[in-house]
């Protein structure tokens, strides 16, 4: 993974703040779910012409899973984040790499999201906002409590570092 | 929420008399013009499509008249300390308060028949945690103007009652520059729907019998015309007498043609600048120059970010060194991404650069319409750094500095990974620096304030 020049390393001095694994576990639960449900109504409607055609659903339902496995464990370690004096460092996507510098000064909003699915996971979104529309800061699957105090820093630090637009 | 304490009524202000008018007006105007227009095909016979037109105008007309009614009924606003209070909502009362150090734009807009009654809309953007923005229509020119002086001058720090501030004209665009540019700047990408709409018409017409060939034709001739025809009036309609002028509240856009309006910047409001040149455009020297301004990011408005509708390029790059207090882009040293950056950019990566200095950001690029893009240290928001698995496999990244929304993008694409991360951090940190410095937003109370009112 890391290369020579690994341009999305950590800052020199911190680490990626790892998210939790329930967000793997989350995002695994929920593509099994669906290929079952696909690939099992599919194959009953695929049954009357013989046993080939569901056969080959089901394999290839079963490759689908164990490759969105792999892929859904590589996003999951893509995402980090790190927090330094003056920004908050996100870090995330295994395919499309994005590495977001956001100054504290400039934030306007942190919001905790939280769907049905993520609840039932415990796990939360971590959303900064500043004046721009196109700063994609989110932190997925924090727990709860690791986002409620993060909100808290950032929050504070938003304040003691607030600058005009 | 907040309680309208009727007791202080005398200080509020309220809308003209002749909202409601106004407002009919605005909306009935369109339908007089069209039934002027239709008034010589009646003979034809097809008046259930007229009729039908008719109707929905003037029931819309009424029903904007009545809501002009309304509104003056209840809506009444009051300058308070660094506040601008507008009460307003006939069911749910709502009383909003826009914080006067937030002030991004005041805008003065008078659109045809409310100008004809001397009447003018006022629009207020505020930024900040709370976006906010308030119109409030109509109001008597003059009271508008004044409104606007005073808020510019609270704004400032100069406290009540500030006449409306001198100012300098700074430049002005050629109408007859205005109308050929937007023709030329036709000739781009945008226009090839309306192109293929008129031959996807030809083409059926030919594929059902050959008969209907010349009417085929005729109809794409129109279809192209008119939507060349929009694209030309919407652009005089808005840009026409543009003129531009500097005051001490800032730079001061005047422009239109049947809707007139004033727009009025303050000083470090602008985000980020863009000069522009469509393919054709070079041919002549011409540019345009877009910025970005929080608070005003819909299409509707798309006319509030051009600061120069068109002139001459050096025109341009002295307009943009002005709107940010004297920098020298030229200055900038600019490098271009590594050769291997032809593998994601085949032509038009030798023409993308990049480069800052102090106080600004500055990109470069386009094979056949040109960009060159600027942003002042202190107005980057967040940045950051993206690539692709194209990009990884030859170890690029692009740089993004995020604005506000607008026309003006500023990315740094294609850079060798190790460059482009220094790039992140090197623009993070100055921003951090020229946040720290930046001149606070009472621009009148500020130290800098003298180097900015040159």
């Amino acid at each position: 993974m890391s290369g020579t020049a690994d341009a999305f390393a950590a800052p020199p001095g911190t680490q990626w703040q790892r998210v939790s694994p329930k967000l793997r576990a989350m995002r695994r639960a929920l593509v099994t779910i669906v290929v079952i449900v696909c690939a099992g109504a599919l194959a009953a409607g695929l049954s009357p012409t013989g046993p080939v055609g569901p056969i080959v659903v089901v394999v290839v339902g079963l490759l689908a899973v164990a490759w969105a496995w792999v892929v859904i464990d590589r996003n999951w370690r893509s995402w980090g984040y790190t927090e330094r004096q003056d920004d908050l460092l996100v870090v995330h996507g295994a395919l499309f790499r994005t590495l977001v510098v956001v100054p504290y000064g400039r934030m306007q909003l942190v919001d905790l999201e939280a769907g049905p699915i993520e609840r039932l996971y415990g796990i939360v979104t971590v959303k900064l906002h500043t004046a721009s529309a196109s700063t994609d800061a989110r932190i997925r699957g924090l727990l709860p409590e690791d986002a409620q105090h993060l909100r808290e820093r950032l929050a504070s630090r938003g304040e003691a570092h607030a600058a005009g637009l | 929420m907040v309680s309208t304490d009727s007791r202080t009524d005398e200080t509020f202000h309220r809308l003209h008399p002749l909202t409601p008018l106004a407002s009919g007006l605005r909306v009935g105007a369109p339908l007089l013009a069209f039934l002027a227009i239709s008034a010589g095909e009646r003979q034809a016979g097809d008046h259930s499509g007229l009729l039908t037109t008719t109707i929905i105008f003037v029931v819309v007309a009424v029903l904007v008249t009545i809501k002009g009614f309304i509104s003056l009924a209840v809506t009444r606003y009051r300058l308070e300390a660094g506040e601008l209070r507008v009460d307003s909502g006939l069911i749910t009362r709502q009383s909003k308060r826009l914080r006067l150090d937030r002030l991004q734009s005041v805008d003065v807009r008078q659109p045809l028949a409310p100008r004809l009654l001397g009447l003018a809309e006022l629009r207020i953007v505020t930024a900040g945690a709370a976006r906010e923005s308030v119109h409030l229509s109509y109001l008597a020119e003059p009271v508008a103007r004044q409104l606007r002086a005073e808020m510019m001058g609270r704004a400032a720090g100069l406290g009540p009652g500030v006449a409306e501030a001198p100012e300098q004209p700074l430049t002005s665009v050629d109408p007859g520059i205005l109308i050929w540019s937007t023709v030329l700047s036709l000739v781009s990408w945008r226009i090839a729907p309306v192109f293929f709409v008129a031959f996807g018409i030809i083409a059926t017409a030919l594929h059902h019998s050959s008969e209907n060939l010349p009417g085929a034709i005729a109809g794409a001739v129109f279809v192209i015309l008119v939507a060349i025809g929009q694209v030309l009036w919407a652009r005089i309609n808005n840009l026409w007498n543009f003129k531009i002028a500097q005051s001490p509240d800032g730079l001061r856009v005047r422009r239109g043609l049947l809707n007139t309006q004033t727009n009025t910047i303050p000083p470090g409001r602008i985000q980020a600048l863009r000069i522009h040149q469509p393919l054709l455009w070079r041919l002549f020297g011409w540019a345009t120059l877009q910025i970005n301004i929080a608070g005003s990011g819909d299409r509707r408005q798309r006319f509030d970010h051009i600061l120069l509708p068109v002139a001459p390029i050096e025109h341009a790059r002295w307009l943009l060194s002005t709107a940010l207090g004297g920098v020298n882009v030229e200055a900038v040293e600019l490098t271009r991404p590594p050769s291997r950056a032809w593998v994601v950019a085949p032509l038009w990566w030798r023409y993308m650069a990049a480069g800052s200095d102090d106080r600004i950001f500055v990109t470069r690029h386009g094979l056949f319409s040109r960009s060159l893009e600027v942003v002042p240290n202190e107005r980057t928001q967040s940045v950051h750094l993206h690539a692709g698995p194209i990009a990884r496999w030859i170890r690029l990244a692009s740089v993004h500095l995020d604005s506000t929304r607008g026309p003006v993008r500023i990315r740094a694409r294609h850079r060798d990974n190790g460059e482009a991360r220094k790039m992140l951090d090197t623009q993070a940190d100055r921003a951090r620096r020229a946040r720290s410095v930046a001149s606070p937003s009472r621009w009148m109370q500020s130290p800098s304030a003298t180097s900015q009112g040159q």
